[in-house]
């Protein structure tokens, strides 16, 4: 009778034991398909950041080519003036 | 005596029945204190993936945006870069076209003078070498020398813009009045000037 209670209580830990190790890998699975996750949000938001920079970029470059259009003449009388009068 | 051995018996199958059930109960009791052990383990091991993966997550950001605002501000620094240049090259062209104009006579009288002033010398020599321009153009120049000074006319313009270069007559003190040495002496007002001409808001 004591036998088979220790044979009893070996089995209970070795389930125990597997149920354990079921329950991490679960959890694993589970953490990393929200580690995948978290990064795929990052790197999506980065490069909507990024396009947002690219954008902004461009309208820069447009002003600056319109100012030049604008200004070149006077800049170019201005620097004549330095350059003949310093 | 029969039932002395009958209790006997009963009493070691209830001894047994005690240690077998007690048995049980311990491994029951240990496999939860097992279960709930690794549970703890593997939620810690699952929180410090997800904060591991957090930083990482940041550290992507980070490396995407760093990256694109790099290139960006170098495309701006270049275009920048462009329409200064740009801006300097027709700053050139006119410079060099100076004896078209109606300033000629007095910028190449000034420049003269400035040369010679810096030589400190009774017998300057003054290389003096503008496009386009004529012995016409020059004459008055030398009416600007001392009088030990001597003009010497370049036909092609000196240092590819024109202008003045002064010397003692033993050659050691030199004095380069040229549009292109001007432009060099000059280079961080003129880069001044021209950005904040173009790009002031």
């Amino acid at each position: 009778m004591v036998d088979e209670a220790v044979a009893r209580g070996q089995k209970v830990a070795s389930e125990a034991r597997e149920q354990a190790e079921r329950s991490r890998q679960e959890a694993i699975a589970r953490a990393q398909q929200q580690r995948d996750q978290i990064l795929r949000e990052a790197k999506e938001k980065a490069e909507a950041e990024a396009r947002q920079s690219d954008r902004e970029t461009e309208q820069i470059l447009e002003t600056y080519r319109k100012l030049s259009e604008e200004r070149k003449t006077a800049a170019v009388t201005k620097a004549v003036e330095l350059i003949l009068n310093a | 005596m029969s039932e002395s051995l009958e209790k006997l018996q009963n009493r070691i199958l209830s001894d047994a029945k005690l240690k077998a059930e007690e048995t049980v109960k311990e491994a029951q009791s240990k496999a939860e204190q097992f279960l709930e052990e690794a549970l703890r383990r593997s939620q810690k091991e699952t929180e410090d993936m997800i904060a591991k993966a957090k930083v990482e997550a940041e550290s992507v950001r980070r490396s995407i945006l760093s990256s694109k605002v790099r290139v960006n501000r170098l495309r701006i620094l270049d275009e920048k870069n462009r329409i200064v240049e740009d801006i300097i090259r027709t700053v050139e062209d006119q410079l060099s076209s100076i004896a078209r104009t109606d300033q000629f006579e007095n910028t190449a009288e000034r420049f003269v003078a400035e040369a010679v002033k810096a030589v400190e010398s009774d017998q300057p020599i003054v290389r003096i070498g503008f496009k386009d321009a004529t012995k016409k153009n020059l004459d008055g120049i030398s009416r600007g020398l001392p009088k030990g000074g001597k003009l010497v006319i370049d036909e092609k313009p000196i240092d590819d813009f024109g202008g003045v270069i002064a010397t003692d007559p033993q050659g050691k003190v030199v004095f380069n009045n040229t549009f292109k040495s001007r432009l060099e002496r000059l280079d961080n007002q003129l880069l001044t000037l021209i950005s904040s001409t173009v790009f002031a808001e």
